[in-house]
């Protein structure tokens, strides 16, 4: 069963500027015994969380306040300062699309490498499930990325991140296709994907989202928890409706 | 092990440190000693520490279960106990807490590699690195993992946490609990005014023979002056000091008295007249023999030292302190006190009344009980152990993903033009051909038949090479994939070896013509190379995943990394041939490029590896995999870096 546990965590985020990335800059540093004042951000700060199955924790808060650093430690990418994080399930963060592509590679390929980063294997079933979703005309699936618009990229990137279900999906803002009629069917597509994972975050700015899809939207500011809203029953019944339109 | 069935089963405390009773007498010892004697009926304590006695492991000192593990000697100020690691992190399951006694870098380097992270540690702070402060920049890493891990640090007097930059990053861990004593032992013979001897010249100072104690200082300070020295003490610094004290002719008035038990002690420290304590370096923290003295009755002499010395026998009210080394100063300082009783006496009562008051046993004891009983009911979260978390993208996974990553790598050769990284191997083939025609007019050997060792010579140090720059290079280009997909930056530095292995296997093409057009074929030596020819690449990988991830922390190494490597080229046969130059040149010797080619080249020419060559690969490959193994511990934190 999925899970995540936050205990007490706390991570100090080194801002390293130019010269502390040089070692020669330090090793002089030590011998002329200059103070080397690194300096430190808390960016999460004693923060406790405790989500079971089942749970839709928003993250809202000003910009600057933590809330992809979290979702980054969460996914494991930064390792706590101090405190306990305890997770179980396998964690999909959809916290930026773009990572990986090769845009001089043709977009099956694309397709195919971004499942084997996510650690998938690319069948041909699955790359043509993705296209289908993509609506785009089979023959571009031959050409490189390099030559799609945006919109269609965007299409591209979206199938194919959405693709599997996960057990805690991390997500830093809603991921939103601008492409008007493709629009509703992307957003449908992450609503079923939300409902498949036991355990969903999401950061965002955006308060009526978070009390539509949520169960409870956490505050950040500087770091900490200031506070903690529960949704109320009404937005899951609302999430409830839309689940059974689609 | 030590049994005891009181009721209430009690905590079990591992004291952990570097030597102890009966070894050696000391200021440290009496703290760990105290607490282990005073905590006894809230905390079963044991120790582990090092011993040069060969006689059995497991003793019992006052009670207490010592484990001792056979050292053989000391290097630079730590023992040398190669089993010491491995018997602490056997014993540290069978232990609800930890205290480790700091500074003791060998039992750091267990807990920096995050073993017995389930268990709580609370440090025992007694003094900072000093003596060899030439290696901190290794050990300092090692106590910063240590404390960060600890949950809670002990130390003697607030001004320690202010003076260690260490402490100071965790300053909200510290407990101020300063060390008492039981004052009561001290009230043979009851100190009363008139005890105070007229005589008055018997000057005491009692401590390890260490270096930082500055006993030297206080013999130079004995010269031209009337009163007698003894010292209480013993170690490594005896001969020398009895040097010095026969070379000053001192003999008559200056002792070392050596080791002395505690009731001789207590006797030796009412009877003295004045107790210094001369130490030079801030080694020296607290100075608990200085404060026995106090609860003697006697004055003291110390030194101006940034720590806790000055801060418990006061200057003006207990002691006269002096500046640490200045052997005048501390003579001058002495004789004004054994040329006055009256003052000798009032400084005696001070000490004697601040002693009582502000370190007692009791406020000593209840101070650590209360730090040792918040640790261990602590839940031990202190850490996220990377182990707890499941494996989300285990080692096969891993390694998968790097192939998929190095293969679309090649892929995209191809795609920008038809022939691919073949353009990189027809460059070679160029290099070769020209390198071979000069070589060819340097010596006037057969370099056809030579050829095709030199190209594929060529081949792997451009493997090895471009592994090595790409390396460096490879966490910064793989930043989104790093911080957005959550992916362990290991993959993105074995993706290099992969990639350049595939680019290797095109460039190889060009030695495999050579030598089908140049050479008989004679396969017989290309089986026995393959075992040399792995170690090649193991280590070319372990030195590509330290430098990577170093030149990815400090950016300036990327130069520093490139001209070392082509430094190395130059200085080692792979192009030049044993014939050509000397090959007892000392620095082609001391490369190890040399025998990380010899190793597989010797093979396949049809000669043999020299012994030396393989020892020297395993040796660099055995450094190469510790530095590795660090490496990997620090990778977690790659992403605060790109």
């Amino acid at each position: 069963m999925a899970s995540i546990s936050l205990r007490n965590v706390c991570l100090d985020y080194p801002l390293y500027g130019a010269y502390d990335f040089s070692l020669k800059r330090r090793l002089i540093g030590h011998l002329i015994r200059e103070k080397g004042e690194m300096r430190i951000v808390r960016a999460v700060d004693h923060v406790t969380i405790e989500a079971e199955a089942g749970a839709r924790i928003g993250l809202a808060g000003p910009n600057g306040s933590g809330k992809s650093t979290l979702l980054r430690l969460i996914a494991g990418v930064y390792p706590p300062s101090s405190g306990r994080v305890a997770i179980k399930g396998n964690v999909v963060p959809l916290l930026g699309l773009n990572a990986g592509v090769n845009l001089d590679f043709v977009a099956d390929d694309n397709i195919a490498l971004l499942l084997r980063i996510s650690g998938r294997k690319p069948t041909r079933a699955v790359i043509d499930e993705i296209w289908a979703f993509t609506e785009l005309e089979e023959r571009m699936q031959r050409l490189p990325l390099r030559m799609f618009s945006s919109g269609m990229l965007m299409r591209v990137l979206f199938a194919t991140a959405t693709a599997f279900p996960a057990d805690i999906l991390l997500l830093d803002e809603w991921l939103s296709v601008v492409d008007e009629r493709f629009a509703a069917k992307a957003e449908q597509r992450l609503q079923n994907l939300v409902s498949q994972a036991a355990i969903v975050i999401i950061a965002s700015h955006d308060q009526p989202l978070l009390r539509r899809t949520c169960t409870s939207i956490i505050n950040l500011d500087h770091g900490r928890i200031a506070s903690t809203v529960t949704v109320e029953q009404p937005s899951a019944l609302s999430f409830e409706l839309r689940e059974k339109r689609a | 092990m030590h049994h005891t069935s009181s009721p209430p089963r009690r905590p079990s405390v591992l004291h952990i440190f570097k030597i102890y009773y009966p070894d050696l007498f000391g200021g440290t010892l009496t703290v760990i000693r105290d607490i282990c004697a005073s905590l006894k009926d809230a905390f079963a304590s044991a120790v582990l520490t090092c011993s040069q006695s060969a006689e059995k492991g497991e003793i019992i000192v006052n009670d207490v279960p010592v484990e001792r593990v056979r050292s053989f000697g000391n290097v630079l100020s730590l023992p040398a106990a190669p089993a010491y690691p491995w018997r602490l992190w056997q014993k540290i399951a069978e232990h609800d807490l930890l205290a480790l006694h700091a500074p003791f870098p060998l039992a750091d380097l267990v807990f920096a590699l995050g073993f017995g992270r389930n268990r709580p540690l609370v440090v025992h702070w007694h003094a900072d690195i000093v003596t060899h402060a030439g290696l901190r920049w290794f050990v300092e890493p090692l106590m910063r993992q240590t404390l960060r891990r600890a949950k809670a640090i002990i130390v003697s007097d607030r001004v320690l946490i202010e003076a260690t930059p260490l402490l100071r990053e965790f300053e909200d861990k510290c407990h101020v609990v300063p060390f008492g004593i039981d004052t009561s032992v001290y009230d043979w013979p009851k100190i009363e005014p008139h005890h105070v001897n007229d005589r008055g010249r018997l000057v005491l100072a009692c401590g390890r023979l260490v270096p930082y104690k500055g006993y030297d200082v206080l013999i130079r300070a004995a010269v031209n002056r009337k009163f007698e020295v003894w010292i209480i003490g013993e170690g490594a610094e005896r001969a020398r000091l009895e040097q010095l004290i026969a070379e000053l002719g001192l003999g008559e008035r200056v002792r070392l008295l050596g080791s002395v038990n505690d009731c001789e002690r207590i006797k030796l420290m009412c009877l003295a007249d004045v107790f210094v304590m001369p130490s030079v370096t801030n080694a020296e923290t607290f100075g608990l023999s200085q404060l026995e003295a106090m609860a003697a009755g006697r004055p003291v002499v110390n030194t101006a030292l940034d720590t806790a010395v000055p801060r418990v026998a006061r200057h003006g009210m207990e002691a006269i302190t002096v500046p640490p080394g200045d052997a005048e100063a501390l003579g001058a300082a002495i004789d004004a006190l054994i040329s006055d009783p009256e003052r000798r006496r009032r400084m005696g009562l001070s000490a004697r009344t601040r002693a009582v008051s502000r370190y007692s046993a009791t406020a000593f004891r209840e101070g650590m009980e209360s730090v040792y009983r918040s640790a261990v009911a602590a839940p031990c979260d202190k850490l996220a152990p990377a182990d707890d978390q499941p494996e989300e993208t285990s080692w096969f996974d891993s390694i998968r993903i790097a192939a998929a990553l190095a293969w679309s790598d090649m892929r995209h050769r191809y795609v920008r033009s038809l022939l691919g990284p073949f353009w990189m191997s027809l460059q070679m083939a160029i290099v070769v051909a020209v390198l071979g025609s000069v070589i060819g007019q340097m010596s006037n050997a057969d370099m056809l038949a030579r050829l095709p060792m030199l190209a594929l010579s060529m081949t792997a140090w451009t493997f090895l090479n471009s592994v090595v720059l790409d390396a460096t290079t490879a966490l910064q280009n793989s930043a989104s994939l790093i911080r957005d997909r959550a992916l362990p930056p290991v993959i993105f530095l074995l993706q290099c070896t992969f990639r350049q292995g595939l680019f290797a296997l095109h460039n190889a093409c060009v030695p495999l013509a050579l030598w089908l057009l140049l050479t008989p074929h004679d396969l017989s030596g290309a089986l026995t190379a393959l075992p040399g020819l792995s170690l090649f690449v193991i280590c070319t990988f372990a030195l590509s995943l330290v430098l990577g991830a170093l030149a990815t922390r400090y950016r300036d190494l990327k130069p520093i990394i490139e001209s070392t490597l082509m430094l190395a080229f130059l200085a080692s046969p792979v192009i030049w041939s044993a014939d050509m130059v000397n090959h007892r040149s000392t620095v082609m010797r001391l490369n190890p490029l040399t025998h990380l080619f010899a190793v597989w080249r010797e093979p396949l020419a049809g000669g043999h590896v020299d012994a030396t060559s393989i020892i020297y690969v395993l040796v660099a490959l055995a450094l190469l995999l510790c530095a590795s193994v660090l490496t990997l511990v620090h990778l977690r934190k790659a992403a605060f870096w790109i």
